[in-house]
């Protein structure tokens, strides 16, 4: 009655037992183990987007990503607006106590703009910080010079304290492992990352980060239509668990570039005509070149005869800038660089210290960008007081510089009457002040290379992640973003406010390879082919070697590993009352059984036993009770589903009128 | 046979004789750079002179330009402030509705060299399960009502305020004797509580009420002709334009009075209208009516004789769609006797009709928009048409306009007399 299972081990005991067992039992449909880690991205930014009297966003970038057991920091931004603490990140978020080597693996550096690494001094010399900073060739060799810039600025020239020197930005930039497009590198055993084109400045790039067969991509500031001298973003379809880029100008519908560049050209040619003389202060790199190629190709269809000029040393600097990262412009500066250098202008000539003062209408582009000291100063000051004039500022000004002055209408200024800033500072205060009337018609012009609404979407179309994170925004007016997202991709997007942690639970696909033998005996079984969209259980042995998965049948696990095969045997037992002997009874259970049962192999052995296939029945009884017959079945593992069956089967007891024969 | 119809633009092209000229270039240009894709030198070059040269030309003829690429193509552009634009796709199956926020520079008078900010901001979105072919804003209220062009049900929205950022369906509202699958033009009431006057054709327009449903006035009449205009010119009366050109005026008032203005057109001409109203005098009569035909011919008449042309005008103009779809006809609002004439073709048109007689006779425009033609991205840019356009409520030669591409450009054109003075 009672059924009792017992296991049996025929040869020597041991771990073999594990290879019999269905380890995993991968279906047709997706090779899927189950399983699911945890990717953490943290974001540690805390204040929101600002926006500064002259109205550009200058948030800061710095967001701490979590992915399978490694710290990343992407971006070290500093936030333009503020003058105290606040202006960089608050990095205790990220450990308490303890250095910021041993939390954080890596950091990664997406482009050269200030929101961006302005804050890499402070963390890596003040806060400390000792391991890799990564970012592209490009970056590297502009960064510093950035760096330097707004440190001369702060520090020398507003006098501030709490700042790095500039041997800090020395040592800073010590730790930083420059990075190739498109080349992996191996940050330790686990963790890879791999750059990709962002088009936003020179070296700008997207990074995907890897840990085993999880990964993010991180997009830094990008933009998807290339200009004339950048080219478009470029990401691979590397379908990333997390995909995480800026919602700033997510909800914007950008103007093309063109009437950008009309406009600019169109303020140039105004000014030009007449008779005044147009300065363009800009950074030596990027910006500049943009906007030389566009007045080099088309001062002569303008009909234009005023000079040009490019502010000293500017030229040779850029070009060979360029020449190192060639690979960074776009197609057709690149293709005509071979036969003729697309920064050897034809139009635009060297400029001198004494053409300044020269009659007549003409266009400089003169460094510094921000108008706090140099050439470009120089040159203000000589010009300022012509209402004919006419000063373009193609970028951002920090606080405190005449730019950002100049930018917010200010129309006298104090001025130093010298040749650097440094030296004024070091003067007694009020001893060489001037005051300067700005007279001449001031243009602020955007020519920052943003991705908008719809090129987010092609770059969510491009990469086809899992998840979409979008940062730097404000939830609430986001709503239809992130709906929109969500719809047209089927994907979760988030919006993590700063300073908030989001979790992603992964869900890792594992491939698994499936022997030839295994499927076509599989096959051999029958039943319909192989449906992608049905999933079916097979049976076999799951081996976990050498980082790959396969499956294979038991004969070739145990062949392939050098095992004994283990056999696995049920015992049960099944009280019958049947009053006869047992060598009857056993007649009689074989009698039944042939006829139960057509078309198995049925033996009666002489040795007082009953085979169905595999299946050993005996027949016994006490000497007590005679007609009270004990049966015993035993099966291997292999034959599960017979044996129970005959077991329930017997258990029913035998039809009478069976002969015994 | 081409080149004849070029030299007669060049003749009589109002923008002188090198933009005509430069016309017949962009035309050959057109022929050549198949030929020209063979030989790979040239291709590059050639397609890139041909922007070039409106780039330039552009420097002269545009006080601002801003041009913008939606996702998706709109042939709806609808304001529903001073400063915020609802644009809307018309694809078959899912649709977004944007309200944009203008850019600060198109709004900053002083210092606006200053102001950097060049880029629309999408502020409110939603979703549409239908195509969006028509779309009015309910003024003083945050609410759109559109139609899809299939069914005469109308959708009513809410734009959204501050604090959220979709755009939600509230309603739909239901002509009581829906006749047609043609889909409904709609005007939005002007004065009073909030209502909307819509129809199929002119025998089921009827005025409904936004916040109930209910239908305020319906017309008694059975005409059966497709309407294919609608608008008020003051609280109660209002204006309906039929397919085949006939006028009518109506007063929702007086649900018996309907007065019809034949127009004797030509069959197989459709016909739509657009109404200039001066909202601040109490007299309807002084409306001015423009009907503009299929056969791109232009009537102009008053309230005070629909019958009777004032003035008309037959326009130059080669059609490149067979569709009458995107037909558009607006009066300037802030500039005298302008109107603005697109969907032929990839062009604007602007005529001042201030030379125009009573009898039909043939003229030109006064500036003609063609950006939409000269976009660089990977269009076919010949065969690009414009699908609506709307003039700038208060500066006087700003016009935004659309086209099939999904192209969206703001311009504001040079007046040659002012400029040349």
């Amino acid at each position: 009655m009672a059924r009792e299972v017992r296991c049996k081990t025929v040869e020597e005991p041991s771990l073999v037992a594990l290879a019999k067992t269905h380890a995993a039992t991968p279906s047709f449909k997706n090779k899927t183990a189950s399983g699911s880690h945890l990717s953490n991205v943290h974001l540690c930014i805390s204040s929101s987007c600002f926006l500064s009297g002259a109205g550009q966003d200058v948030g800061r970038s710095c967001i701490l990503v979590s992915i399978g057991g490694k710290n990343i920091m992407l971006d070290c931004g500093m936030h333009m607006g503020f003058n105290d603490d606040r202006r960089f990140p608050d990095f205790s978020y990220i450990t308490q106590q303890g250095r910021l080597t041993e939390f954080l693996d890596c950091v990664i550096i997406s482009h050269f703009h200030l929101d961006h690494c302005g804050a890499l001094p402070y963390m890596s010399e003040m806060v400390g910080y000792d391991g890799p900073i990564y970012m592209t060739h490009p970056t590297k060799a502009i960064c510093p010079i950035l760096l330097e810039d707004f440190r001369k600025i702060t520090v020398d020239k507003k006098g501030e304290t709490n700042f790095f020197t500039s041997q800090m930005i020395k040592d800073c930039m010590k730790k930083v492992v420059p990075l190739n497009l498109h080349q992996t590198v191996q940050v330790d055993d686990e963790l890879e990352i791999k750059a990709y084109y962002a088009g936003h400045v020179l070296g700008a790039a997207m990074v995907q980060i890897k840990v085993g067969s999880e990964s993010v991509v991180y997009t830094g500031d990008y933009n998807m239509t290339p200009d004339r001298h950048l080219g478009a973003a470029w990401i691979d379809k590397c379908r990333p668990d997390i995909l995480i880029s800026e919602s700033t100008y997510a909800t914007t519908i950008r103007d093309s570039k063109r009437c950008r560049e009309r406009d600019f050209l169109k303020k140039v040619h105004e000014t030009v005509e007449r008779g005044g003389k147009v300065l363009i202060p800009v950074f030596a790199l990027g910006r500049a070149q943009e906007l030389c190629i566009l007045l080099e190709t088309f001062w002569e269809r303008m009909n234009m005869k005023a000079p040009i000029y490019f502010s000293t040393g500017l030229t040779e600097k850029a070009n060979h800038y360029y020449k190192l990262f060639i690979t960074w412009t776009n197609q057709k500066i690149r293709k005509t660089f071979v036969q003729r250098n697309m920064f050897e202008f034809k139009h635009i000539k060297a400029f001198d210290r004494s053409y300044a003062d020269n009659p007549g209408p003409m266009v400089v582009f003169a460094t510094p960008g921000m108008l706090h000291a140099g050439q470009s100063l120089q040159i203000f000051k000589k010009w300022a007081g012509n209402e004919k004039n006419m000063i373009i500022m193609p970028g951002y000004c920090v606080q405190g510089t005449i730019g950002h002055k100049i930018l917010n209408g200010q129309k006298k200024l104090e001025m130093e009457n010298r040749q650097t800033v440094i030296e004024i500072e070091r003067c007694e205060p009020g001893c060489c002040h001037l005051s300067l009337e700005v007279k001449l018609q001031v243009e602020y012009m955007s020519f920052s290379a943003h991705a908008d609404a719809k090129g987010i979407m092609q770059l969510i179309r491009m990469a086809e992640p899992r998840n979409m994170l979008l940062v730097h925004g404000e939830a609430k007016k986001m709503e239809f973003l992130k709906d929109k997202i969500e719809q047209e991709f089927t994907i979760n997007c988030f919006m993590p406010a700063n300073g908030e942690t989001t979790t992603v639970i992964t869900n890792p696909s594992v491939p698994v390879d499936i022997s030839l033998n295994l499927l076509k005996r599989e096959m051999a079984l029958g039943g319909p082919l192989p449906d992608p969209k049905k999933p079916r259980t097979m049976h076999g042995t799951l081996i976990m070697k050498d980082n790959s998965l396969r499956l294979v049948s038991p004969e070739q696990a145990l062949k392939e590993l050098g095992l004994n095969e283990h056999q696995l045997r049920f015992t049960c037992r099944v009280q019958l009352q049947d009053p006869h002997s047992d060598p009857d009874t056993l007649s009689r259970i074989y009698t039944h059984l042939k006829s139960v049962l057509k078309g198995y192999t049925i033996q009666h052995l002489p040795d007082g036993t009953v085979m169905v296939e595999s299946i050993v029945i005996k027949v016994s009884s006490s000497a007590e009770e005679p007609n009270t017959k004990v049966l015993l079945l035993s099966w291997s593992y292999q034959d599960e589903d017979l044996g129970s069956f005959l077991s329930t089967l017997l258990k029913k007891g035998l039809p009478s009128g069976l002969s015994s024969m | 046979m081409r080149i004849t119809e070029s030299c007669s633009d060049l003749l009589s092209n109002p923008l002188g004789g090198n933009t005509a000229a430069y016309l017949l270039l962009i035309k050959y240009r057109r022929r050549y750079r198949s030929c020209l894709a063979v030989d790979e030198m040239g291709e590059t070059s050639s397609v890139e002179n041909e922007f070039d040269d409106w780039f330039i030309e552009s420097l002269k003829i545009y006080n601002n330009i801003h041009e913008y690429q939606l996702e998706h193509p709109t042939r709806v552009i609808e304001w529903t402030s001073e400063k915020t634009i609802c644009v809307a796709g018309y694809s078959s199956d899912k649709n977004e509705i944007l309200e944009l926020l203008l850019p600060l520079k198109l709004f900053t008078d002083d210092n606006q060299g200053l102001c950097a900010e060049r880029d629309f901001k999408v502020v409110h979105g939603g979703f549409s399960d239908g195509s969006i072919h028509c779309l009015k804003h309910i003024p003083g209220t945050r609410c759109v009502v559109t139609n899809d062009g299939f069914n005469s049900n109308l959708q009513v929205w809410d734009l959204g305020g501050e604090d959220c950022d979709v755009i939600k369906r509230t309603g739909v509202l239901q002509l009581k004797s829906a006749s047609s699958d043609k889909g409904v033009k709609i005007a939005p009431g002007l004065t009073g509580d909030p209502c909307v006057l819509h129809g199929s054709q002119i025998s089921d327009i009827q005025l409904t009420e936004l916040t109930s449903g209910k239908p305020l006035y319906s017309l008694g009449k059975d005409i059966p002709d497709l309407l294919s205009s609608l608008q008020f010119v003051s609280g109660s009366v209002f204006l309906a334009c039929a397919c085949n050109g006939d006028l009518y005026v109506g007063d929702t008032r007086n649900p018996s009075g309907l007065q019809n203005n034949p127009a004797g057109g030509r069959e197989g001409v459709h016909w739509c209208m657009g109404v200039k109203t001066d909202l601040s005098s109490s007299d309807p009569s002084s409306c001015s009516v423009a009907r503009l035909s299929s056969a791109c011919q232009v009537v102009v008449s008053d309230l005070r004789d629909l019958r009777a042309p004032l003035f008309q005008a037959q326009l130059h103009v080669q059609r490149k769609t067979t569709s009458d779809d995107f037909m558009k006809v607006t009066w300037a609002p802030a500039l005298d006797n302008c109107l603005a004439v697109s969907g032929f073709d990839g062009m604007v048109r602007i005529y001042d009709t201030a030379s125009w007689r009573p009898e039909l006779m043939e003229f030109q425009p006064l500036f003609i928009h063609r950006g939409h033609m000269m976009s660089d991205d990977q269009f076919d840019t010949s065969s690009a048409v414009v699908t609506t356009h709307v003039w700038h409520p208060s500066r006087p030669r700003t016009v935004l306009s659309a086209a099939v591409d999904g192209s969206v450009h703001v311009w504001d054109w040079v007046d040659k007399a002012t400029a040349s003075c």
